[in-house]
């Protein structure tokens, strides 16, 4: 058997594999409704891991979209009285905003992704504390539920976060599939040099792609503060972690061109089987972060792609 | 005495050497002359240890000796002047002779910059530089860096017993004419400590200073002529001389091209240092090709027209249009296609499947709402592969895993197909076998018929006679010669070099 | 002649000297000794710190990994030296080099990930960076460990000439960093491999094995770092690291260390440290809010970077 041919397969053998262990270990996680419940609450941790996907597609980096959702989780529990459901079009642009600037930074000033995307991240963190009074803020009850209750309803039996993130799953995966920027996206990271010499405006499509990271960010860090009924310049710290290792361990290498937002699915739901996993072997939560940075090791390790890195580790 | 006996090297599809032999005796300098592709870089990375002979030996002093590696070269005395410069400019001068060997003047972990510079000062006094060997290399002129990456060279004679020779790559491209005669004066004094062999594409210079001259073609050595023996003329002959087969560049097929309005035309072009006072016109049907040697500023023309360079004078003018702003997104919008020479880097993504691929640059015309027509997109590849006799299992094949000839259709699929009709070509047939040169070539042809206006840098000159209508020869960034190529008309390969050199 | 060159060697300073001119006309009480003794209290940490990653930045690596090797640093010494007797005056002495010991060991790690591994460093060290921060969890269990021994202490509370010891301290250890930087061949080898890796190789260096070293020698900042951050407060937690990665990068490369490698070194990143922390007691001084700084040091970042860079060296940036 061709270990290469087999690679592309190797998320979700993992997740079933991974699914099955658990299964035996402990039935009860086969249970439909507790396993919706799981599902539903990684929904944020997946919205933030799609945008991720964007920048990591390319072949970059967004380091601040914890930041963003951090932010956003403020910029949300301040306005929500002002704007209701409208807040959610607030967020969506100053994440959107701030991944642009990344993105400018990036292509235009010639400040490698991890620095500028870090860089944007204290700038948002500046803007969450401004916001918030360096306090933890609670949303109104009553203004949520009327603006956002709906998101804990259910639909067919399926909880609405799940629907919202199913939605945002399509539309993403559609745009890296069936339009000329998702074409263009997987060119840049493939070979960006390539791309360059056949005509596309590549500064234009990464500053996109970091939008989007940017705009997802802020999608999360609303759905987020709806759900913990809040916001504060800390809430959504621990993010970052899970999602670059989602979107790693889901088959999208950090030297992009391969992979995408199906992949990150795949790979958000086995940091969800891992963490189910942990809670039932009662590995308590502050191991495991040390876990997932293990975690992510490996999963560079084994997804990236040497050939590109042209000899120069740098 | 250093002796190459029977040595060949092989690559995947390609005999790069056969059966070379070379010797170097003491004191001796011994020139090396060929065209591009000859076989010049294969015989000096064997040389200094970067690969290693398939088959026939190295020999010094009669021992046969076999190098894993440049270092183990160096350790027998043979060290690579290298034509890029190859010192690290934020390193000091002396810490450049000595990187990688500073252990001699380090005590109890401490470097002895004192006994560093001293060293640094004799090593430097033998190529007769007199500088501070504490001086950052990067304040250093061209002509300077290239003496002490010499004097870096010489300190093997004090690490090593036994004789040194020294390899010299282009040494003289980016000096002008006094610092040449430097060189070569020292050179000639530096006989007494080690051997040389000289290699340049400037047959006058490698006349001038070799005691020997080894002549190369196709991988093989054609000629070993002595310095009184020699003549210009007989050596380019021996270089390129070689019978042209018409048919096999399609000549017959070549057809006039109307005379009308050009394409493109640059007036008085210049881009920095690489080229100057570059104008032309490009006709449609016309097939105008670049030649000149590595450096001469062909690739850099090519880029300009397409728009991955900006100019610093002159204008270009495609399609009665000027070109004010250079990008390669309007230069496709003009409708002209570039096949670059680093196929792999720049001519396609690979991880992308072969459709994917052919609509890169013209995904606006596959779109409909903001939503790729694949299934258009996937047709159009289809056509292109049966018409170009592409040969892939299908369109959704990643572009990586064809052959080189068939990646190459690919490219001119993506152009052809979105109506490019202005064509740049740089190296299109570097590195593919014979068949798939004759498809392009092929191509080419049929390109001109239907009005394209080609831009060609060709792989070799007989390519460059062979297919071309119009020949301009460069020189160092600047225009030599303007030839006319009619069918029966063509000008020879010694009328190229002659200029070229 | 004011050349490009010149400017880049000489802005830092430039920068530094009128942020201080500024911030003392708009507020007196700045340009006082007291509050330079409060900005070299805050600086000593990170500047040890980031003259670690200034080794890393010189290769043209980066390393993202200190706020997790800091906090273990920070928690294995605190650990040490209660169980090996509490007090400078006993065997809890051996906590100092163990914790160092430490910060090399982890450095090693993370140098082997990143070269063995072929990982580009910046996120080898970022999830090393992780895997540190959630060993620091694990064995402290989120508490925080308190470090009261007085004659560790004062490295704080003893002052020479109004500064604590522990400014002295990192002096010295400035001085030790300047020494390899100058003086060692691999201090010298760090300037190789950013100047041109391939280059250096072809010279017969064997850059993997600096690389490696320079990480180790990065983690063993880190730990200084660490003990002084624990000096400090007196305190070891898991947060001890928290806040060195942003302000350490920034330091070096506002201080003029080019992101790109080959260029810069320790004192540049002096320099940098302190324009990042003049900064930042500046603008409380001035009676700016504190919320500010993140933002400023974050713009401050991209616009050192960016002034920087050589445009016409770098083909794309990713």
């Amino acid at each position: 058997m061709n270990l290469e041919r087999l690679k592309p397969h190797f998320p979700w053998l993992t997740l079933v594999a991974l699914a099955t262990v658990v299964g035996i270990a402990n039935p009860a996680f086969f249970d439909i409704g507790g396993l919706l419940l799981l599902v539903a609450d990684v929904v944020p941790l997946f919205v933030m891991a799609l945008g991720m996907t964007f920048a990591i597609y390319i072949g970059g980096i967004d380091l601040s979209v914890q930041q963003i959702a951090n932010m956003v989780t403020v910029l949300a529990t301040v306005f929500l009285s002002q704007f209701g459901i409208g807040v959610a079009l607030v967020c969506l642009a100053a994440g959107t905003l701030f991944g642009a600037i990344s993105g400018y930074v990036t292509t235009r000033l010639y400040v490698p992704s991890f620095v500028s995307t870090l860089a944007m991240g204290f700038v948002a963190l500046s803007a969450a504390k401004w916001l918030s009074g360096q306090r933890a803020l609670s949303m109104d009850a009553q203004l949520r539920n009327e603006s956002f209750g709906w998101m804990f309803g259910k639909t067919l039996g399926l909880p609405n976060e799940i629907i919202i993130a199913a939605v945002l799953l399509g539309i993403t995966w559609f745009l890296q599939t069936r339009t000329p920027l998702g074409r263009a996206l997987k060119a840049i990271g493939a070979g960006e040099l390539a791309a360059v010499a056949s005509g596309l405006d590549v500064d234009r499509v990464k500053i996109i792609a970091f939008a989007i990271s940017g705009g997802l960010a802020a999608l999360s860090g609303l759905i987020f503060s709806v759900k913990l009924s809040g916001g504060d310049a800390n809430l959504a710290n621990g993010f970052l972690l899970l999602a670059i290792v989602a979107v790693l361990v889901g088959g999208t290498p950090l030297t992009g061109g391969v992979g995408g937002v199906l992949n990150t699915a795949v790979g958000t739901l086995i940091v969800m089987v891992i963490r189910a996993a942990m809670v039932y072997l009662e590995v308590d939560a502050t191991r495991q972060q040390m876990i997932f940075g293990i975690l992510l090791i490996i999963a560079i390790a084994a997804t990236i792609d040497r050939s590109k890195l042209r000899g120069v580790v740098k | 005495m250093y002796e190459l006996r029977q040595v060949d090297k092989h690559f995947p599809g390609v005999q790069a050497l056969k059966a070379v032999d070379l010797t170097v005796n003491r004191g001796e300098i011994v020139g090396l002359v060929g065209e591009n592709g000859a076989g010049k870089s294969t015989l000096m990375k064997i040389i200094y240890g970067a690969y290693q002979p398939d088959g026939g030996g190295v020999f010094i002093d009669g021992r046969t000796v076999r190098f894993q590696n440049p270092r183990q070269a160096m350790e027998h005395g043979i060290g690579m002047v290298f034509q890029e410069q190859s010192l690290i400019t934020n390193l000091t001068v002396m810490e450049n002779i000595f990187l990688g060997c500073e252990y001699g003047f380090v005590r109890f972990g401490v470097i002895d910059w004192k006994a560093m510079a001293a060293a640094a000062r004799e090593q430097l006094a033998k190529v007769r530089l007199d500088i501070d060997p504490y001086t950052v290399t990067s304040r250093l002129g061209f002509a300077q860096r290239q003496m002490v990456e010499l004097a870096k060279v010489l300190t093997l004679e004090e690490r090593i017993d036994g004789d040194l020779v020294i390899l010299l790559d282009e040494p003289t491209s980016v000096l002008d004419r006094d610092e040449v005669r430097l060189l070569f004066d020292l050179v000639n004094e530096l006989t007494v400590r080690a051997s040389f062999i000289f290699v340049s594409h400037r047959i006058d210079e490698v006349l001038e200073l070799s005691n020997r001259i080894y002549v190369m073609k196709d991988g093989e050595v054609v000629d070993v002529v002595d310095k009184e023996s020699a003549n210009i003329d007989d050596i380019q002959h021996k270089m390129v001389g070689r019978d042209i087969d018409k048919e096999y560049y399609r000549e017959q097929k070549q057809k006039p091209y109307e005379n009308s309005e050009a394409l493109v035309s640059l007036k008085g072009v210049s881009l920095d240092r690489r080229f100057q006072d570059v104008s032309f016109d490009l006709h449609p049907g016309e097939v105008l090709c670049f030649v000149g040697t590595e450096g001469s500023g062909r690739e850099a023309i090519l880029r300009t027209v397409y728009g991955l360079e900006t100019p610093t004078s002159g204008t270009v003018t495609v399609k009665n249009d000027r070109v004010l702003r250079f990008m390669a997104k309007s230069g496709v919008e003009r409708g002209v296609g570039y096949v670059p020479r680093e196929r792999k880097v720049e001519g396609f993504v690979s991880g992308m499947a072969v459709y994917e691929n052919i609509t890169l640059s013209q995904m606006k015309k596959y779109t409909t709402a903001g939503v790729l027509r694949v299934a258009s997109e996937r047709l159009l590849a289809r056509n292109w592969i049966e018409r170009l006799a592409i040969k892939t299992p299908d369109e959704l094949k990643d572009c990586a895993g064809l052959s080189g000839g068939n990646q190459q259709k690919v490219i001119l699929a993506k152009w052809r197909s979105a109506g490019s009709d202005i064509i740049l070509l740089d190296h299109p047939t570097r590195g593919l076998d014979i068949g798939a040169k004759e498809d392009v070539y092929e191509m080419i042809r049929e390109m001109s018929d239907a009005g394209v206006g080609i831009i060609l840098v060709a792989d070799t000159l007989e390519e460059a006679i062979g297919l071309s209508h119009t020949i301009i020869v460069l020189k160092d960034g600047h225009i030599q010669k303007r030839f006319d190529g009619k069918p029966g008309s063509k000008p020879s390969l010694y009328d190229l070099v002659h200029h070229m050199v | 002649m004011v050349t490009r060159d010149f400017l880049l060697k000489w802005a830092p300073v430039l920068v530094l000297l009128v942020l201080v001119l500024c911030f003392s006309l708009i507020e007196p009480r700045f340009l006082t000794v007291r509050n330079f003794a409060r900005i070299a209290i805050a600086a000593t940490p990170a500047l040890m710190v980031s003259v670690g990653v200034t080794f890393i930045i010189i290769m043209g690596s980066i390393d993202l990994s200190m706020e997790g090797t800091v906090s273990v640093c920070a928690v294995i010494f605190a650990f040490a030296f209660l169980a090996m007797g509490g007090t400078v005056l006993s065997w809890g002495l051996l906590a100092l080099p163990v914790a160092l010991a430490v910060g090399a060991l982890i450095g090693l790690i993370n140098g082997l990930v990143h070269v063995k591994f072929r990982i580009p460093s910046f996120m080898a060290s970022l999830a090393m960076g992780f895997v540190g921060t959630g060993f620091a969890l694990l064995v402290t269990g989120g508490d925080r460990i308190r470090v009261e021994d007085d004659i560790f202490r004062s490295l704080l509370t003893v002052r020479w000439l109004n500064f604590p010891v522990m400014v002295y301290v990192a002096g010295l250890f400035l001085l030790v960093a300047w020494f390899i930087q100058n003086r060692t061949t691999l201090g010298r080898n760090f300037y190789a491999v950013g100047g041109g890796e391939e280059l250096a190789q072809a010279s017969g260096l064997n850059v993997s094995r600096v690389r490696i070293l320079g990480f180790t020698l990065a983690g063993v900042f880190y730990a200084v770092g660490a003990l002084l951050a624990v000096g400090r407060i007196g305190i070891a937690e898991t947060v001890t690291g928290s806040n060195f990665m942003f302000i350490s990068i920034t330091a070096v490369v506002v201080g003029g260390t080019a992101l790109w490698g080959g260029i810069g070194g320790v004192w540049n990143t002096l320099v940098g440290v302190l324009i990042v922390n003049v900064i930042n007691n500046g603008m409380v001084v001035i009676g700016l809010p504190s919320y500010i700084q993140s933002a400023v040091l974050g713009i401050l970042v991209i616009v050192a970077v960016a002034l920087s860079t050589d445009r016409r060296s770098v083909a794309f940036v990713k």
